[in-house]
């Protein structure tokens, strides 16, 4: 019996081995870059969101190994870990990406409260956390410096859709709906409220959720049931986000809905079902105004390579923050985390499908366009690019 | 607060206990006769809700006809979940039990995320379930009045089956004394297969309507429904079918009107108020509304 165990793990051990030898003599002469990807690929409402950026991100990589790679013919390598919708998964996933022999840079998650399970977990290996969906603009503050955002900041697209609903939509009274469980909603309903009263708007009536709930059945008879309200500010992730556009409208009631980023996803099309899915208001990242060359450039190879036009503009982001990790790496000139951090600090104006990336004075949240998406038609029609002033 | 506010939310309250009524019966039903916490019913809500997209999204049935698919695929899955998983443990210590529902639960899940990935899904209803009919000073869309009457049908039905019918007569018997019941000929394990067979059933009903009604659906949908719905069980008192029903409006009702009534900062809490409910009722009343104090069976 003994024999027959040490046996099978001699097999085994062997096995082992001969992968570990046999690799090295596989990838050619030139060490491969090491990027982890974490994203919710499976799982949730997020994941609409995640598995575009994660599609965007392998493109972007793909894209610069065909045209010969980085830093004299390297190419980039990703190593996918799936977070599973959980922010548990999501810190194993950190830990094992950090544990990776010559990881340079980690990008993923397109939620704050992902990124805070992940990011801290970079910040004590020092190596540097690029997230290209997550958008509370206090996230480089609370985890530290090796944390930096690829897409604008809540209190930008909030500013933005603030000023779009009291200027354009001449909207003044609205109902605040917020998802009490998540950090990205708190934060957007907060910087939507600071800008939209400091217009001279109303808020009228605000409620609150949870992420899990489903029945928003008691929401919409009070909601109902309030007078003088114009629109509804939908503070949710894409999780709630058609569930709530399909109570609402089935109820009869017709306001307007405002909400953040977190309502560019499929679902608020599809679960509502075309009839009811109008009147809503989104902000999102700005690549759908934007006609330029990488723009374009990005839309056609997305569609070559997965045969279906970007789900959304978290496709873009993913891609944006591999383009602008790439850029970092090629301005340091080195793969070492920590020369990848400083040039991705010093980052002056990266040219990405979703606006100019720049981190100036030490902040590392950009500051770009906002994109207005307004839902009708069965289609997300893109209305204007705001650029908040407040 | 007007008359027709409070109307509307106590329909938005029958609506969401009728659906955990029928989960709640089989959680009843299940435990009446053979004692077991059945954890893995929820994720049978969650079969349900599947097979009804299936059957209405992918193979297009007519409604009337994809509620019966329904009930199939919850009988089906239930019978086999008792064959494979409970039957074994039959005679074993009720904790075997509760922990082997639990594993059931999680293979479930994972077979699910496996299979057909954890990602919400849109389950679209034909167009005249979402119509607006006016009732009185509010006005209720079809599915919340077939949702209402659907779960009263099966559950007159259920009554008549169980109170006038031999094999309903067995049921009871088994539920009542097991030994006793084997004595006088009636054969237990089918008895028990039963159970299962009938509370899956309409546990994967309600999935059918939480789908219909809420429009997405998702593997893990089961997870919190099924919980509330224990609650319900426990609420009406666990072991009658009645009671379940019982619970299960009241535990609706009672979460909406929480919801409702209260000032909006508290909306976040249901759930939590729902969990401090099952703790008060374990404190004031443990065998539930209606349920009588059970004696420990040898």
């Amino acid at each position: 019996m003994r024999n027959w165990i040490s046996g099978l793990a001699a097999v085994a051990a062997a096995g082992l081995l001969s992968t570990a030898f046999i690799l090295p003599g596989a990838a050619q002469d030139k060490e491969p870059i090491n990027v982890a990807a974490l994203y919710n690929l499976t799982s949730g409402g997020l994941s609409s969101l995640d598995a575009p950026s994660f599609n965007g991100m392998k493109l972007k990589a793909k894209m610069i190994n065909d045209a010969g790679g980085i830093l004299g013919g390297r190419k980039i390598e990703i190593t996918a870990i799936d977070t599973k919708n959980d922010t548990r998964e999501t810190a194993t996933a950190a830990q094992r990406a950090v544990a990776i022999k010559g990881l340079v840079a980690g990008i993923g998650q397109s939620d704050s409260t992902f990124a805070l399970a992940a990011a801290p977990l970079f910040q004590s290996a020092g190596i540097p956390f690029v997230t290209s969906g997550a958008t509370s603009p206090d996230l480089p503050d609370m985890v530290g410096d090796q944390m930096f955002l690829v897409p604008f900041g809540d209190d930008v697209q909030a500013h933005a859709m603030a000023e779009y609903a009291y200027n354009t939509l001449g909207l003044r009274n609205v109902a605040i709906w917020t998802d009490n469980a998540m950090d990205y909603t708190t934060g957007l309903t907060r910087y939507f409220t600071e800008r939209f009263t400091q217009l001279g708007g109303k808020v009228a009536l605000e409620d609150v959720y949870m992420t899990t709930d489903q029945d928003f059945s008691a929401l919409v008879s009070r909601l109902q049931s309030t007078t003088g309200v114009d629109a509804v500010f939908a503070s949710s992730g894409p999780d709630t986000a058609g569930i709530i556009v399909k109570q609402i409208r089935e109820a009869g009631i017709t306001l307007p809905i405002l909400a953040g980023d977190g309502f560019d996803t499929d679902l608020v099309l599809s679960v509502p079902g075309e009839a009811l899915a109008k009147d809503v208001y989104f902000t999102t990242h700005a690549y759908a105004g934007i006609e330029t060359g990488p723009a374009q450039e990005f839309r056609a190879a997305y569609q070559a390579e997965y045969n279906t036009a970007p789900e959304n503009a978290f496709a873009a982001l993913g891609y944006d923050a591999m383009g602008l990790v790439a850029d970092a790496i090629t301005r340091a000139g080195s793969t070492e985390p920590a020369a990848v951090s400083k040039a991705l600090a010093e980052t002056k104006a990266y040219e990405g499908v979703t606006g100019t990336v720049a981190f100036p004075e030490g902040k590392r949240v950009p500051n770009k366009p906002v994109a207005i998406i307004k839902v009708g038609g069965g289609k997300m029609n893109f209305e204007t690019t705001v650029t908040p002033k407040g | 607060m007007t008359g027709a506010y409070l109307l509307s939310q106590i329909v938005n309250g029958l609506v969401l206990g009728a659906m955990y009524a029928l989960i709640a019966i089989g959680f009843s039903m299940i435990y009446g006769i053979v004692r077991l916490i059945n954890f893995a019913h929820g994720d049978i809500f969650a079969v349900g809700a599947f097979a009804a997209l299936g059957s209405i999204a992918i193979a297009a049935l007519p409604f009337p006809l994809a509620v019966l698919v329904v009930l199939l695929a919850g009988a089906l899955v239930g019978l086999l979940v008792e064959r494979a998983a409970f039957r074994p443990m039959r005679g074993a210590p009720q904790v075997t039990g509760f922990i082997a529902s639990l594993a059931v639960a999680i293979i479930l899940e994972n077979l699910a995320v496996m299979t057909i990935t954890a990602q919400p899904r849109t389950f679209a209803i034909p167009a005249w379930l979402g119509a607006l009919v006016p009732l009185g000073s509010i006005s209720v869309r079809v599915v919340d009045i077939a949702i209402i009457v659907l779960a009263l049908v099966l559950t007159a039905a259920l009554v008549g089956f169980v109170r006038f019918t031999r094999t309903g007569m067995a049921m009871r018997a088994t539920a009542e004394n097991y030994g006793v019941a084997r004595l006088m000929g009636i054969n237990i394990d089918r008895m028990i297969a039963l159970a299962f067979a009938i509370g899956s059933a309409l546990a994967a009903v309600a999935g059918l309507m939480w789908g219909a009604k809420y429009g997405q659906i998702s593997p893990l949908m089961g997870t919190v429904p099924g919980l509330k719905a224990f609650v319900a069980a426990v609420i009406g008192g666990v072991g009658s079918i009645s009671g379940a029903v019982l619970g299960g409006f009241v535990l609706g009702l009672a979460e909406v009107l929480f919801v409702g009534l209260l000032p909006s900062e508290f909306s976040a809490f249901r759930n939590a108020f729902v969990f401090a409910a099952l703790i008060l009722v374990l404190l004031v009343m443990p065998n539930g509304l209606i349920g009588k104090s059970t004696e420990t069976r040898a």
